[in-house]
């Protein structure tokens, strides 16, 4: 494979500098393709214009809108829809990758405004929403547009088929399997531990469901610790807790790559109480990479990576009864424990880079068949000429 | 005056708006040609390897026979009777590989491993095209394309019905 050298667009909806799924994607995928050889370009909106990689080309500041549970920082409007054709004219790109074009962002700027061979990525998966049903309609005539669609697990690929009937191949978001395999269990992070990884202040991520059920774990295991790194402002969390079980809580902050390998190699569990909001748990997938015992809420994102239970144990979500029976159950049972955990880390291969990049690159040498590369749209032309003078004189 | 005006103005949004859809559709159709083209390539080659399947030593000289003859209908069929051909070459194929597999020598072993590479890229070449097929279908359904007959002369593209389940 990657015999043919190509110029590849990619647009990344969300601003460069806040952590999130899909920005890290980008940021792998992009970098993958270039260490393959070819030529990588990303559009994003960015506060810090200067902090940027050398392929990252800005699109302006962010605004912060609520989008699917959380704060979204996105970019839309006739300046970003004017960068947008701009990058398109200047990059004479073989190929555009668009990331979450479903949403009012640049990927949607970009895929009103290209014409070409057009590759989307979904992300997201939602639940039936009425307004999607109302802008659905509108979004066709842009969506069909894309000569092919990714999503990257079974629930943003139902999501897609129920919101804009429309099918899509399943590429699984890619994690760098071997740089977690080579974590090493740190003596500080092992024993009766638990470890809790993410924006921990966001209640989606499911930290007070763990709280909960801590008290009956407490009982069942009296030496159980729980590790929670992630970035967030930890004072204010901890006058929630009760402060009987406070002694059994250190907050990490965020670590740093290396530290998440060691953090996963250690920690006796790994759990990811999430509520919802999420469509494919690349911090499961790193996990298991990193040969952590994974319990994970029911929610239809987690149930398919691990496989139904198989690859981790699953808890009902939102029951913190549940997980305290399951964590304890786990902490009883060393085999199973580590059976699970061997199982885990196998399957966790299937999201290495290596295999997901090769499944991404050769649906570009599907889509680029018999093309001559990416223009700007025809029933564009003529209003670009008009509106980029308009740009012009700003 | 003034209602003219207004008509005239109706009007020429209505002919933007036909002029968008017609886009559109040429659009559709033109994805329709990609991905086919895309899917004709990779099948033409999958009969190739089974030629050579059928020349190797994995085939004995009756699954040979049904190989070569599977994968020259495959290469002959008019469109309409391509899926149902290639379908036919699936079967073959997988006849063969479902006890052949064992015996097979490091050459063989090779023409395998592409098959099955191929095989993968089939199956999403696949849906890509009968996503574009289906978005075109859709598309040509609608009242306005078909009164305005914006779809002019190009054919209704063929829904290719392969069976995914023989791979």
């Amino acid at each position: 494979m990657l015999t043919k050298k190509l110029k590849i667009g990619i647009v990344c909806p969300y601003s460069w500098d806040t952590p999130g799924g899909v920005q890290a994607h980008i940021r792998d995928l992009a970098e993958f393709l270039i260490a393959s050889g070819h030529t990588v370009s990303v559009l994003s909106p960015a506060i810090d214009e200067d902090a940027l990689p050398e392929y990252v080309v800005s699109a302006g500041k962010p605004i912060a809108i609520p989008y699917n549970g959380a704060v979204a920082r996105i970019l839309f409007g006739p300046i970003a829809f004017a960068r947008v054709r701009q990058w398109i004219t200047q990059g004479e790109f073989d190929l555009l990758h668009l990331h979450e074009p479903a949403i009012p962002s640049l990927s949607l700027l970009a895929c009103w405004a290209a014409e070409g061979p057009l590759v989307g990525t979904f992300h997201a998966a939602a639940k039936r929403q009425k307004i999607i049903f109302a802008i659905g309609p509108i979004l066709e005539p842009a969506i069909e547009k894309l000569n092919a669609r990714i999503a990257v697990s079974e629930a943003a690929r139902s999501t897609l088929t129920e919101h804009l009937e429309t099918d899509a191949v399943v590429i699984p978001n890619g994690i760098y399997a071997k740089r977690y395999a080579k974590g090493t269990p740190q003596a500080r992070w092992q024993g009766n531990t638990i470890g809790f990884m993410g924006r921990f202040e966001e209640p989606r991520k499911g930290l007070a469901v763990l709280l909960e059920a801590l008290p009956i774990i407490a009982r069942f295991a009296p030496d159980v610790r729980v590790f929670v790194a992630g970035p967030g402002d930890s004072e204010e969390i901890k006058k929630s807790i009760d402060p009987q079980l406070l002694p059994r809580f250190e907050f990490l902050g965020r670590i740093s790559e290396e530290e998440k390998a060691d953090f996963m190699a250690s920690v006796a569990i790994y759990v990811a109480p999430n509520t919802g909001g999420e469509s494919f748990g690349i911090i499961l997938a790193e996990a298991l990479a990193g040969g952590a015992t994974v319990v994970a809420s029911d929610i239809p994102a987690f149930d398919s990576l691990l496989g139904g239970g198989e690859f981790g144990a699953l808890f009902e979500s939102e029951n913190p009864t549940d997980l305290a029976k399951v964590i304890i159950d786990l902490l009883r049972n060393n085999q199973k424990r580590t059976e699970l955990a061997i199982a885990g880390k196998e399957h966790a291969q299937l999201f290495d880079w290596e295999v997901v990049a090769e499944q991404i690159f050769s649906i570009y040498e599907m889509s680029i068949v018999g093309s001559e590369g990416v223009g700007l749209a025809k029933d564009h032309r003529s209003w670009n000429r008009l509106l980029t003078r308009d740009g012009d004189d700003k | 005056m003034k209602t003219t005006l207004a008509i005239l103005i109706i009007f020429l949004v209505f002919l933007w708006y036909l002029s968008f859809l017609a886009t559109r559709l040429d659009r559709l159709h033109h994805r329709v040609e990609t991905s086919w083209a895309n899917l004709d390539g990779l099948l033409q080659r999958r009969a190739a390897i089974a030629l050579e399947i059928a020349h190797s030593e994995i085939a004995d000289p009756a699954s040979s026979l049904l190989l070569t003859a599977a994968s020259y209908q495959a290469r002959e069929a008019t469109m309409e009777y391509r899926s149902q051909a290639e379908s036919g070459l699936s079967g073959a194929l997988g006849l063969l590989l479902a006890d052949g597999q064992s015996n097979a020598r490091a050459p063989e072993k090779a023409l395998l491993t592409e098959l099955s590479a191929l095989t993968n890229k089939i199956r999403v070449a696949i849906a890509l095209h009968v996503d574009a097929v289906n978005s075109t279908h859709n598309l040509r359904g609608s009242k306005m394309i078909r009164i305005f007959r914006l779809a002019g002369t190009a054919p209704l593209p063929v829904t290719y019905e392969f069976e995914e389940d023989v791979l």
